[in-house]
């Protein structure tokens, strides 16, 4: 019997001395996945301090496919960088910004892609994946992560739990590391574009309920006011951009007007500029989105070279050539 | 509880110590802990069909003290049949009412008279299908004084309700499990690792192949109509390795626990997939049940002997009653049918005994011959697991109606490549382990430490990642 639990007790004690070597095994090869809605590209490429761009992005999905930044680099001489994180707002975008702002060097130009959702807190933490290879004893996740329903504590402290009956996340690293190593990323410069034609999701919603009335996180306003005021402080210039949204969904939307508002007191506030594209003519324009919200590839690319025009007739990023 | 969650991993370990550390000296209440253990498990599912074992338990082991003071055989029959008929009631109202009152309805109203419905929200109790099984066939060895009616009934509640075999089986014999539990259990450290090695495959065929089958084969099989012939095929597939995973893996889990507390239970699976022909297959498939029905059914018929009609109609009878036992509905009658035709050759050119040793004993290899004997086998149970899983008999036929049609050579989608894999792997461990009582038993056994350990690891942690659905085994509804 003493063999038997000497042995037991052995197994189980080698089981905990290789969860944290096997977590990086499999953290390392899921990262280099397209899991988690292609968000890992971002993410290494923010922790391997490959971003190093002049200007940069920030915003949910609605940065992330509205804004190329290959056309701002050849239409602005600046480099630049798309990460915009798909379903979140600004509590998430101040992650990326300050993990940005260890590994890189700082940009000259922040373009913020707000809306009526960007100073909204969700509950759950939506594609919590794209947190798992980097979470582990990670700080700054555990602090802009922990508030939503997603994770539990063990997660972030010890090795392989949250891995544990993750059976998807694991498959994926372990088909990642046997069948398909060199996988090729789907974003380009962080921007992902979709060459989608207009869904049923604003009359889905529109079935679902008659308003859209977002609550204001008063957290998150505090949160943006300070994020404004430090890259005043480090000389980052940021440019508040209201990027199209299809003219019917904005009749969706109860308390627009109210969020605007709020967003155009911070543009006076801290002296900062404000693109407002939901007027634009754009707007009026079906075959340029797929859904209410989102503009397509096509869309995008004419937003994107609108903005740039803006931007330059403005001077408010004034171009090296 | 399931064995895959993490209240059995709980569970287990308290039960051993209390078993081998505090119940140890005594035989009664180490007994004793093993019914409490098993109400406790089986409760923690739903305690109110407690009942049913208990009652279960009281009756039959009465109906045995009842038969042994009896002589006279009028009476004897009666109290078997008390047994019988008390097992086969819960079964028919839990399991069969709702079968039966459909069926009877869509029959009168095919005569054109309209019979208003009156179905029950019937719970089915869980493994009352083999409870039901093991405490009839010791009423019915004691009818046919095959074995000593016991008169300890610690002992034999034990037996009834022992927690490893309780809800899934494998169905064991009064006559092999009994007299376990009145003889002194020792530890035996070999018997034990033996144990734990049984219960790290079982979890492996079940959490990592049958669950994430599973996965595939439920979306392939619940939006069939939108899929390809080659598609469907490939469904077909991930649901063969899901029951053999699911089924066998959870035999190997009771065994293997049983091993742990120094009881042997039956062989439940020897590798049925790598069987040469359908009646091979059925020699190494659910071997507990199908070897009951062979004692409890086939044989009272008449067996093989008389004619070759009455053979025939034996094998069919058993096939059918078989495939009824697997759940109320046709597709398992006709899954049992289809087993007949295809045993039916065999039968009647007397081949079906042809293959009773493992295929390719003492070589690393089969002949090309098995090669393809094993393959068309293999085939046909593919093909007959399509009606097993199918919702109803149409859903079976628009799947094989798809099969077979020019779908079947387009590319194939749900290519997973890393169950391929993990499925293919096991194969090859099963292939190498195919003499042994499991694939397990001795694989590693002659490599050093390390390297043993290494493997063992490797399993435990694709089973420590892989384990998080939960999911319920098949056997579980049957």
């Amino acid at each position: 019997m003493r063999k038997f639990f000497k042995n037991s007790l052995l197994f189980i004690l080698l089981v905990i001395l290789l969860a944290y070597p096997l977590d990086l095994i499999i953290s390392h090869s899921l990262k280099k996945s397209n899991y988690a809605s292609g968000e890992y590209n971002t993410w290494n490429d923010i922790y391997n301090g490959k971003i190093n761009s002049e200007i940069v992005i920030y915003g949910s999905s609605r940065a992330l496919r509205h804004i190329d930044p290959n056309l701002l680099k050849n239409k602005l001489g600046f480099s630049a960088y798309n990460l915009g994180i798909d379903g979140h707002n600004f509590w998430m975008e101040y992650l990326r910004h300050i993990t940005l702002l260890k590994y890189n060097k700082k940009p000259k130009y922040i373009i913020m892609s707000i809306d009526i959702w960007s100073l909204q807190k969700r509950t759950k933490l939506y594609n919590a994946e794209q947190f798992l290879p980097y979470m582990l004893l990670n700080k700054d996740i555990i602090n802009y992560t922990s508030s939503y329903n997603g994770f539990i504590s063990l997660d972030y402290y010890l090795p392989l739990i949250r891995y544990v009956g993750n059976k998807k996340a694991v498959v994926q690293s372990i088909e990642n590391s046997i069948f398909f190593p060199k996988t090729k990323s789907k974003r380009k410069k962080g921007y992902q574009g979709f060459d989608f034609v207009w869904n049923n999701d604003l009359s889905n919603a529109k079935q679902k309920m008659k308003h859209y009335e977002g609550k204001l996180d008063i957290d998150l306003i505090k949160l943006f006011d300070k994020f404004l005021l430090e890259c005043k402080e480090k000389d980052i210039k940021v440019i508040l951009v209201y990027t199209p949204e299809y003219f019917e969904g904005q009749k969706f939307v109860k308390n627009r007007k109210e969020v605007i508002t709020l967003f155009e007191n911070f543009s006076e506030k801290h002296k900062i500029p404000f693109l407002d594209y939901s007027n634009n003519e754009i707007c009026t324009k079906k075959e340029y989105f797929y859904n209410a919200s989102h503009l397509n590839k096509t869309g995008a690319e004419l937003f994107t070279n609108m903005l740039i025009n803006d931007l330059k007739e403005r001077d408010i990023i004034i171009s090296p050539n | 509880m399931l064995f895959n969650s993490i209240d059995f991993a709980i569970f287990l370990p308290i039960v051993f110590i209390l078993y081998w550390f505090v119940t140890t000296k005594n035989l009664k209440l180490q007994n004793f802990l093993i019914v409490v253990s098993s109400y406790v498990f089986y409760g923690w599912w739903d305690w109110r069909f407690l009942s049913l074992i208990v009652f279960s338990t009281l009756v039959d082991y009465l109906v045995g003290i009842m038969l042994s003071k009896e002589e006279n055989e009028t009476k004897r029959k009666a109290y078997l049949w008390t047994s019988i008929i008390v097992n086969l009631g819960f079964l028919g109202f839990f399991k069969y009412y709702n079968f039966f009152l459909d069926n009877f309805i869509t029959a009168f109203s095919f005569f054109g008279t309209k019979i208003q419905p009156n179905s029950l929200n019937i719970i089915l109790p869980v493994g009352i299908s083999f409870y039901t099984f093991q405490t009839m066939s010791y009423s019915i060895d004691v009818y046919k004084r095959k074995l000593e009616p016991t008169k300890d009934f610690i002992a034999f509640s034990a037996f009834v309700s022992f927690f490893p075999q309780l809800v899934a089986g494998p169905i064991e014999r009064a006559t092999n499990l009994l007299p376990q539990f009145y003889k002194k259990r020792n530890f035996d450290y070999s018997k034990a690792v033996d144990g734990l090695r049984q219960i790290l495959w079982g979890l492996f065929k079940k959490v990592v192949i049958a669950d994430t089958c599973a996965e595939s084969a439920n979306a392939i099989f619940n939006n069939s109509d939108d899929y390809s012939g080659s598609t469907l095929v490939l469904g077909a597939l991930y649901f063969t390795f899901q029951i053999y995973g699911d089924f066998s893996g959870y035999s190997d889990i009771a065994i293997g626990t049983s091993r742990l507390f120094g009881f042997d239970l039956k062989k439940n699976f020897a590798f049925p997939y790598f069987s040469r022909d359908i009646a091979e297959f059925w020699r190494r498939w659910h071997i507990s049940l199908s070897t009951w029905f062979r004692d409890y059914l086939y044989i009272p018929l008449g067996g093989s002997r008389g004619g070759n009609w009455i053979q025939i109609r034996n094998i069919f009878i058993i096939f059918i009653v078989s495939g009824f036992w697997h759940g109320a509905n046709w597709t398992f009658v006709v899954w049992g049918g289809l087993n007949a035709l295809f045993f039916l050759p065999l039968l009647v050119f007397n081949k079906n005994r042809q293959h009773l040793e493992i295929v390719a004993k003492g070589s690393n290899l089969p002949t090309i011959k098995e090669f393809f004997q094993i393959l068309i086998t293999f085939g046909l149970t593919v093909f007959a697991w399509i009606f097993f899983r199918a919702e109803n008999i149409g859903h079976a036929f628009r799947v094989i109606s798809e099969i077979f049609s020019s779908s079947l050579f387009s590319m194939p989608g749900f290519k997973n490549y890393i169950i391929i894999f993990l499925v293919f792997i096991s194969i090859i461990i099963e292939w190498v382990g195919r003499e042994q009582e499991y694939a397990l038993e001795k694989l590693g056994l002659s490599w050093n430490r390390i390297l043993r350990w290494f493997f063992y690891y490797v399993l435990a942690m694709l089973i420590i990642l892989f384990v998080g659905q939960k999911q319920q085994f098949i056997y579980f509804q049957f």
